[in-house]
This record gives structure tokens, sequence and C-alpha cells, in this order.
């Protein structure tokens, strides 16, 4: 009888703390990221535009009225195909960039890797806010842009770029490389390296080092990194932001951006707003999805 | 014989030569711009128009006296040491405490529960930005540093929990029982021997929190409207970023937003990148 007594305190000891451990941190987390998550889509489909959320004027439902207005506005194709440049700078530029002067430091080619690592890694820690205003200040007509082509060209004159994307693709590239550097060195480090030894020994080239042992070691780290390069992209919109702010005429826009200013400049649009961000949501699952197949079709070696 | 060593030897060499030029290329691609800033924010703004790749001829530091008092820079820089630090340690507690929880304690709720958390790992601040901003305002914390706090704690959750539950997972289940049999309740048993035990993943977290609260931008952006409430990054945006004719100044002020970061990775070099390959695997 004393036994079964102390037995139902523990089990009711074990629930409490559970609860009382699990609670704080849920709470916040449904308010601030899994409620409005649902919210978002539900506004997507409302008219609601501002005013009291509740008791105001009812909220009625318009269905897909508003992904409707989205697929034929110019502007989103713009945004998307500027995300989409992003999408391939990241996988097709930053990936093997990062993968090469990975290989490098890891195999010791050269000296002082961490000097290296240190140095290429560095604009990836620093503020994004102040990253974009260097740059916007650099390639603007007064900076230091302008005038470095004018060492190699005497007579480049400054004039509205026809492709006012790439100055941007080229700080994204320039900054996030470090990111897969460092992801990529941290996962060669896993690797055996008396296995590398050993088919040195044997006479293997570092070629033949590359592609028989170390690549297929990283094949799963190389989808990670294409998911982390394919939902980045989707995200990006602070660097552009200042840099930009999707500008000149929206040629710079990407759908964040696109999203921000439907919602926050000039007279404010919620639902068209969050229709925008729900479609970035489900073009980055389909994307995520489609890779994950990729690697289930063609790679899948763990 | 010799031949064919020597001009493989000559091959190799100037292979290590390409190596080092490649390697050295990126290097300076890195750090050159960072240098120019830095050179230029101790140029008068004529200097600069005159002269903008060259070293200063005369090192002025008026722009940094100037910026650091108009930037109202000393309050930006506690604001944000204010939002990092209570947002980190928010995190650390509170992630930490259900990771214990979804990892030793028996529940039937933890597969739901934890499964919504590693659905925020893919959830991005994008899709939750105007539904927040409304319901900050709905419930009142328009404008204020708990209506920040929260937010960026929450959105720090996800991270947290799931690099803190795989860590506790792996300490062994007997070390829990054996406390459990001597008598100790479960939030004993978290205090005092799973906190200790879980320092190292702690640190990972503390680092990933820091330099994305740190460098947040966006949301404290459209939650906040008055100047005493800002973070560096915004009051750097909003001081740098108006003052377009102005570029000694300008750049004064970028090199004190670039500051704090830069120090912060020089001291936590090892533990940045180990954090960052660590978060990176969550895919």
């Amino acid at each position: 009888m004393p036994k079964e007594h102390t037995l139902l305190d523990a089990k009711r000891e074990q629930k409490r703390a559970y609860w009382t451990l699990v609670l704080p941190g849920f709470l916040i987390y449904i308010s601030v990221m899994a409620f409005p998550t649902i919210f978002s889509i539900f506004l997507s489909i409302s008219d609601y535009n501002g005013g009291k959320l509740f008791g105001g004027k009812p909220i009625s439902f318009v269905g897909l009225k508003w992904y409707g207005r989205l697929f034929v506005d110019e502007y989103f194709y713009l945004a998307l195909k500027n995300n989409l440049y992003i999408v391939l700078v990241s996988v097709f530029g930053q990936i093997p960039l990062g993968f090469f002067l990975a290989y490098v430091l890891y195999r010791g080619i050269v000296k002082k890797a961490d000097f290296f690592q240190t140095m290429i890694y560095l604009p990836t820690v620093i503020s994004t806010v102040v990253i974009g205003i260097l740059w916007k200040s650099f390639f603007a007509p007064y900076g230091a842009f302008p005038e470095l082509v004018r060492l190699f060209n005497p007579t480049y004159e400054y004039g509205i770029s026809n492709h006012p994307m790439l100055p941007v693709l080229f700080v994204i590239l320039w900054m996030y490389t470090g990111m897969y550097l460092i992801i990529f060195i941290a996962n060669l480090q896993k690797i055996d390296g008396a296995v590398i030894e050993a088919a040195r020994i044997d006479g293997a080239s570092e070629t033949q080092v590359l592609g028989n042992i170390i690549l297929p070691a990283l094949s799963g780290v190389l989808v990670t990194t294409a998911i982390l390069a394919i939902s980045g992209s989707l995200k990006s919109f602070d660097l552009i932001y200042v840099m930009t702010a999707g500008g000149p005429a929206n040629r710079t826009s990407v759908l964040s951006i696109y999203m921000f200013d439907k919602a926050f400049k000039g007279a404010p649009n919620y639902p068209l707003a969050n229709a925008i961000s729900t479609v970035m949501v489900i073009i980055s699952f389909a994307l995520i999805g489609l890779t994950k197949w990729v690697e289930g079709k063609f790679g899948g070696r763990e | 014989m010799r031949d064919i060593k020597d001009t493989k030897s000559i091959r190799s060499r100037i292979g290590l030569l390409l190596t080092y030029a490649v390697m050295i290329f990126f290097t300076v691609m890195a750090i050159y711009p960072l240098l120019w800033l830095v050179m230029n924010s101790f140029k008068t703004t004529t200097e600069f128009q005159m002269n903008k790749l060259g070293f200063p001829k005369e090192w002025v530091t008026i722009n940094y006296r100037d910026s650091w008092v108009r930037g109202k820079f000393p309050n930006l820089i506690l604001n944000s040491l204010i939002y990092t630090g209570i947002t980190t340690v928010a995190t650390l507690c509170f992630s930490f405490m259900a990771g214990f929880a979804f990892a030793k304690i028996p529940n039937k709720a933890t597969k739901v529960l934890h499964g919504s958390f590693v659905i925020g790992l893919l959830l991005t601040l994008q899709s939750i930005m105007v539904p927040l901003f409304l319901i900050i305002n709905w419930v009142g914390l328009y404008n204020s540093r708990l209506g920040v706090l929260i937010p960026y704690i929450g959105i720090a959750m996800p991270m947290g929990i799931y690099l803190g539950t795989e860590y506790i997972r792996a300490i062994p289940d007997a070390l829990v029982e054996s406390a459990r049999i001597d008598g100790a309740t479960y939030l004993r048993i978290f205090a005092s021997l799973i906190v200790p035990m879980a320092a190292p993943v702690g640190v990972t977290v503390a680092i990933l929190t820091v330099t994305g609260t740190w460098n947040e931008f966006m949301l404290i952006n459209i939650l906040t409207s008055s100047d005493a409430l800002k973070s560096l990054p915004v009051g750097v945006q909003k001081f740098a970023g108006a003052l377009s004719s102005d570029f000694g100044k300008q750049f004064a002020a970028l090199v004190i937003g670039l500051i704090p970061m830069l120090v912060f990775y020089l001291f936590f070099r090892k533990e940045i990148t180990k954090g960052v390959a660590a978060g990176a695997v969550k895919g």
C-alpha cells in the first residue's frame, strides 16, 4: 500500500515536471511561429485590410481571389525570376566554390589554412545592413567601382546598368560562400583520414581520391547544402532591401521585398502580402522536395 | 629518369603556386571591401571625393566622433546588448528545459510537440512577418521591448530545441534513472545533472542565437517605431543610409556597426564555425 502510493506520486511528479519544463517554450513558440503561420494562410483568403481584428468590420472570405491577382501581376514574375537567379548563384556558385576552397584547405595543399578560412568566412558574420550599405556605396556612381573600372578602361562612363541584378548577385556570392566553406570543412573532417592515406599509398591520384572517397562520403552533405541554399535564396531580404530596396523600378525586387512593399509601403494590402508569403513557402517546400527526390533517384549513397 | 622526376616536381610546384594564387585571390576579395571601408572612414568627405581608392593623406577621426554622437550609437549598442542577451539566455533556458523533457521524461505528447518544433526549422520569417505585426499590435505590445523579445525568443527556439534534444538524448538513460532511484525530482536532475552536461551544445545554441539576433533587422524595424528602442543594425541603416553624400560619416558609422560582430568573431572563431556547421546539418 505505501509503495503504490509513492509510485502514484512519482507518476504525478513526472507529469508535472514534463509540463513545467515544456510549456514556457512551447507557448512562446506557438504564439510567435505556429499560430502566425496558420493566421497568414487565413489572411491570404480573407478581405481583411487593417482596422480591428475582432469586433470591427466582420472579415469575410474571398477564396483564392488574391492568388489569382498575384498570378497576373508582372511584378510577381519579375521578383520570382530574381529569386531564381539567386538560387542559381547559390547552388552553382557558392556551393562549388565553397567546396573547392574547403577541399584545398582540408587536404593541406596550402599552409596557413586557418588564416585563409578565417578571412574567407569573415563577410558572413558581419551585419547584413553594414554589408549592404558598404556595397551600395562601392557600386554607386560616386563610389569606388567606376574608379576601379577606369583603371583598366579610362573611357568608362557610369551609366544606368542594364543588369541591375549583377551587383546584387555578386555580393550574395561574396557574402555567403564562406558559410559553405565552413560546412564542407566540418564534414570533410569527419572522413577517416587513414582511408585517404591508404589510398594514396596504394597509388591513387588526388583526383581519384576526390572522386571515389571524398565525393561519395559527402553526398548527403551536398543535398543538405543544396536545400540550405535554396531556402536561403528564397528568404533573401535584408541585403537587397538595404542595397537597392528592389529598385530601380522593381528590377532587383525579390518575393520577400514584393511582399514587404505590399504590406508596409503605401496602403497596406495584407491579404495579398500573405498570399505572396504562402506562395513562397509552397515554392520552398516544392524545391526542397525536388532536391530530395533527385537525391533518391541519382545519389542516395550516404 | 631524372628528367621525368624533375618535370613532375616542376609541374607540381606550378600547381602549388597556382593554388596559393587562387587562395590569396579569394582572401583578398573577401577582405578588400572591408579594408576599403575602414580606410575611407579616416578620410574627410572632400578627400574621399578626390581619392577613392588610395590611402588617406591625413588620417582624421572626426568622422567617428561625429557619427558616434549624431547616430546615438551608445543607446543603439545598449539596446542590441539587451535584445541579444535576454533572447540568448531565455532561448537556452526554455529550449533545454523542453529538450530535456522530450529526451528523458516519457510522455505521449512528445511526438507531436517535438515534431511541431522541427517543422519550425523550415518556417521562414517572411511567412510570419505580417501576422506577427498584426498580433503584436492587437495585444498592445507594438513599440515595446517585450514585443521584440518574445518573437526573437520564439524564432530562436526551434534550433535550440532541435540541437538540445539531440544532445540530451545521447546522455545515457542510466544516469537519469539512477538519480531517480536516489529520489531526485526531474527538475533537480535537470538543474544539477543535465545543465552541466549539456554545456557544449549550449555554447553552440548560444552562438547561433547571438549572431542571429544581433544582426536581425527586418522584424524590429516593423515592430517598433521609436528610435529609443531600435537596435544597432536598424540605427546604422537609418543613420548611414540617410547620409547619401556625407561619406566620411557614413563609413565611420558602418565601421562602428561592424566592430561588435568582428570582435565576437575573432574571440569565438572556433565555436562559431562549429556552431554554423552544426546548425546547417539540421536539413
